[in-house]
């Protein structure tokens, strides 16, 4: 199983889909989209992680640096209905409160 | 029954995109136990943690290396190995620190692979290979 990236913009912000499993492998294009998008992300960057299967810590690494991106260009960055998968991961690495999830 | 008869033995290449064929495997073992759904998940994410280690650091990121795993069950433990050739990881790199809630700005993400590891398993041993590069053992208790 891949991993699929769509990127949209609304009057509310950008938004990022994530669907499918977030590994080394992978983690570099998830990477690449979210550097992208934080610079131009008026009104914050939302990573939805719904569809989220599987993620390791270079996915929770990339999270974390879209994170300090979006704070140095003082965008907001929020995590949208992180998977169970997700989540397990987030608690385990104990940064399920560094966040902001909606 | 011999404790060997249902090891699983696998050679990859330090390949990125063979990871998800990795989990799978490892994963079906690991539920061929008796192991309850959330611990199967972050032992199969620790192992694919220590196959990541190896290539980003241990072969730096090179793709023609080749990582090895044993699955060993025991009565009391499931006990995995992996292990790879490449250049030998520094002890301090392996060490066990706390994982707290830290402040985004002095986090170091670089490590955090290495740091679940620790937390998945009841017992982790990282040490050189017998010929060089590195050897990491990882013990889980099984609950009765």
């Amino acid at each position: 199983m891949g991993l699929t990236i769509n990127t949209s913009q609304s009057s509310d912000g950008s938004l990022i889909r994530v669907v499918g499993e977030v590994d080394l492998y992978s983690s570099p294009e998830l990477r690449k989209a979210i550097l992208k998008a934080v610079p131009s992300a008026e009104g914050g960057l939302a990573i939805d992680l719904e569809g989220v299967t599987y993620i390791d810590s270079s996915g929770v690494a990339t999270l974390v640096e879209g994170l300090r991106s979006a704070r140095e260009h003082g965008t907001g960055f929020a995590l949208v209905s992180p998977s169970p998968a997700v989540m397990q991961v987030l608690e385990l690495a104990r940064l399920d409160s560094v966040f902001e999830v909606r | 029954m011999d404790n060997s008869s249902r090891d699983l033995r696998l050679t990859v290449r330090s390949d990125p995109k063979l990871l998800g064929a990795v989990r799978s495997l490892v994963r079906s073992w690991v539920d061929s136990w008796d192991i309850d759904e959330k611990t199967a998940d972050d032992v199969v994410l620790a192992i694919d943690e220590a196959c990541t280690n190896a290539i980003r650091h241990a072969y730096e990121g090179r793709c023609d290396g080749s990582v090895e795993l044993t699955l060993h069950a025991e009565p009391e433990h499931l006990e995995f190995q992996v292990s790879d050739t490449g250049v030998s990881c520094p002890c301090e790199y392996t060490e066990r620190r706390p994982l707290r809630s830290p402040d985004v700005e002095d986090l170091q993400p670089g490590g955090l692979g290495i740091q679940l590891i620790h937390k998945v398993f009841d017992e982790v041993d990282f040490r050189p290979g017998e010929s060089g590069g590195n050897c990491v053992t990882m013990k889980l208790k099984r609950l009765k």
